[in-house]
């Protein structure tokens, strides 16, 4: 009892703390501590827990048809909406287009952030990495829907491209309502995003490697194939997978920019259960983009393996 | 060979960055085959020196020549230089013999020689059976072989090491020293290699440049260098040296005598001093004899009185540290080599130290 006694003349500070983790010690005895960790996850998983019931309830929904005449789901089960989707031309076409298109916005996205990220972390003054930097960042402070009225501005019939190229005497030019102004809207919009993946898996890649590939006689570009991509590998994989699973379930980009002609399955989805009332068909085509998302990052994974994203020992 | 032009000269060789001067003037020059080490304390600019050479940077000014013609243009990759990195870089995601393979690819080798090449190379730093091993599944040792290996196999002109050995624990560094020098002599690479380790700078060097602060200090042959130090950092750098601050009294030939405290000293000088200068005198430890107080060594030259303040054993030998009034407060190290260990000093015993005149260095004061 000596140590009571003499914490009397501790600061007030520790004797808070103490007292503090007395009451600690009671809530959560000492033997439950190497479960701490685990403890932390509960909030995730919850939000998890959410999601999935959800989904649950989504799956649900697509399992009945709508009846038409009291436009409410049926009471029996039926894969009549799976049938829907996957034999309507309209469907078919929108699926493919969505796949398409993040398949094209994550090639290209990729490869204009590859340069850009390298650049950010290799240059040599530090005033172009910040400006690189702090060019990343802005988009982030506009949302996605302001940057795509930001493009009809840009591009829109008179928008200012437009008044350039009729100011020389042309007509103007459909520029937007169109997939390439959708692809276009998609990549600026996912760029930082690639970027800022890609960065710590350049960040990773000790510089003295790149120096060793060229005294040991390769070319800067046969360095960058041989020994830079390789070893940036969990980078690209991670952001390939953001950008084409973003890309995939975007809503906004092909609604504002695409104006209708171009719907990616968000769209369609939202169509299914605003529009069309027929939250059957809108559970089903949810379901159809789950899958489809799900299996991209199961094949990718299992074609690069989860060590990609760094759950594999590393050695130094 | 007499008038073929040396492998690799650096004339007058200056790098800034910005303000800061990490290179400062560095002159040398490195005849085919042979050995040099350039040693020196942390942060003194010897990466700076090698990664210049390599092409890795560019002089701010001054000139390196390799094979006689300036190679200010040329690109590292057309350099034929080997190089072993600090943290030798090799590549995580090749195997080693992968790793070895590489340059012999880049560098295009024909492809049928290729295979042999990297068996013979593997086999030079004994790892044969060892090509598909993982990088992260080799040791240290192992791994350094490795990046031997891949800077030897395309048979470069020059070998550039930079410290490769300082992340080993002694006894596999002091084992990796003699397995290098074992490669070097058997490939007969010039090779410049770099380090603050002193021992290694001794035992694997035909030549060695001590540099401080960015300035080469000296550059002779390890024997010289040891026995001559040309200044007082390199005296006091290389050697476990006492030093002893003092004013010339007297000078007669190479021999000075300089006042220290209370006594006066009596010195080798390797250049002219005068009455009244101050001087540096250094003296290594192994060449101080340590006596019992009672004994009075009569062939000895300076002799002096003190008291033993430290004993600290080494195993292969005792080290003192004696504390002599007449010398203030300035400390004598002494290594003590006597084999059978009759003779323990203890801390507090009064001793008797000396030493021959041309074994006290003296040098004008930093
Ligand atoms: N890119 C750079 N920009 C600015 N200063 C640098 C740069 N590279 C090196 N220096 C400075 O130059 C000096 C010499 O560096 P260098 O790496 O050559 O030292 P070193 O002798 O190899 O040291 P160590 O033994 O610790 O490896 C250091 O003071 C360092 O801070
Ligand atoms: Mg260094």
């Amino acid at each position: 009892m000596t140590s009571v006694k003499q914490s009397s003349h501790f600061p007030i500070k520790w004797r808070l703390l103490d007292a503090a983790e007395r009451v600690a010690a009671l809530v959560w005895p000492r033997q439950l501590h190497s479960y701490t960790g685990y403890l932390l996850l509960v909030p995730a998983l919850l939000l998890v827990f959410v999601l999935v019931i959800g989904l649950i309830y989504i799956g649900g929904y697509s399992l009945h048809e709508l009846d038409l005449a009291n436009y409410r789901l049926k009471e029996s089960f039926s894969l009549t909406n799976y049938y829907t989707a996957v034999t309507s031309t309209t469907y078919r076409t929108v699926v493919l287009r969505s796949l398409y298109g993040s398949f094209l916005v994550t090639v290209i996205t990729i490869f204009l952030a590859f340069p850009y990220a390298y650049l950010m972390v290799r240059a040599r003054e530090a005033m172009t990495r910040k400006f690189l930097l702090i060019s990343l960042f802005l988009p982030f402070f506009i949302g996605q829907i302001v940057r795509a009225y930001g493009w009809l501005i840009i591009l829109g019939k008179e928008g200012l491209l437009n008044n350039i190229v009729t100011f020389f005497g042309f007509s103007p030019l459909e520029l937007i309502y169109n997939y390439p102004a959708v692809i276009l809207g998609l990549i600026q919009y996912m760029l930082p995003f690639a970027v800022l993946l890609l960065a710590p898996a350049i960040t990773a890649i000790n510089r003295d490697m790149e120096l060793a590939s060229e005294s040991l006689g390769a070319h800067w570009i046969q360095t960058f194939i041989h020994i830079v991509l390789p070893m940036a590998k969990p980078g690209l994989i991670g952001s390939s997978v953001v950008v084409f699973t973003l890309t995939l379930t975007d809503f906004a980009m092909p609604e504002i920019l695409g104006g209708g002609t171009t719907d990616f399955i968000a769209n369609s989805i939202y169509d299914g259960f605003f529009q069309l009332s027929n939250s059957g068909l809108g559970a089903a085509l949810s379901m159809i983009l789950v899958t489809l998302g799900t299996a991209f990052v199961v094949v990718i994974f299992s074609i690069a393996g989860t060590g990609t994203l760094g759950f594999s020992r590393r050695s130094k | 060979m007499e008038n073929s032009p040396p492998l690799v000269e650096l004339i007058d060789v200056s790098k800034r960055f910005g303000r800061f001067i990490a290179v400062d003037n560095a002159n040398f020059s490195l005849a085919k085959g042979s050995v040099l080490t350039i040693l020196g304390p942390s942060g003194c600019g010897k990466t700076t020196l090698l990664r210049m050479i390599a092409g890795f940077e560019s002089p701010t000014s001054g000139e390196i020549r390799i094979n006689g013609e300036p190679v200010q243009a040329v690109p590292p990759y057309r350099r034929s230089i080997g190089m072993v990195f600090q943290n030798l870089a090799l590549f995580p995601h090749m195997t080693a013999g992968e790793n070895v393979t590489y340059p012999l690819k880049m560098r295009r080798f024909p492809p049928q020689d290729i295979p042999e090449l990297v068996e013979r190379y593997l086999g030079i730093v004994r790892l044969t059976g060892m090509k598909d091993r993982r990088i992260h599944e080799l040791s240290g040792g192992q791994q350094q072989r490795v990046a031997i290996a891949r800077a030897l196999s395309f048979n470069p002109d020059l070998l550039l090491l930079d410290e490769p050995l300082s992340a080993l624990d002694k006894k596999l560094r002091e084992e990796m020293q003699l397995e290098f020098r074992r490669i070097q002599q058997k490939i007969g690479v010039t090779t410049i290699n770099v380090t603050h380790d002193q021992r290694e700078a001794l035992v694997m060097s035909d030549e060695i440049i001590v540099m401080a602060d960015g300035a080469i200090q000296q550059s002779a042959d390890p024997v010289s260098l040891y026995r001559h130090p040309s200044n007082m950092f390199v005296a006091s750098f290389i050697g476990l040296t006492s030093l002893v601050k003092g004013t010339v009294v007297q000078t007669e030939g190479t021999t000075v005598e300089f006042n220290v405290d209370s006594t006066i000293l009596c010195g080798n000088a390797g250049s002219r001093f005068e009455v009244g200068q101050s001087v540096e005198g250094a003296i290594r430890a192994e060449q101080v004899r340590i006596h019992p107080e009672q004994t009075r060594p009569e062939e000895m030259d300076n002799v002096l009185e003190g008291v033993v303040s430290e004993q600290i054993f080494e195993g292969d030998r005792m080290v003192y540290q004696v504390q002599c009034p007449s010398l203030g407060s300035t400390p004598i190290f002494v290594f003590d080599h006597d084999p059978t260990h009759h003779v323990l000093h203890r801390k507090g015993d009064s001793v008797v130290l000396s030493w021959n005149v041309r074994d006290l260095l003296v040098y004008p004061c930093r």
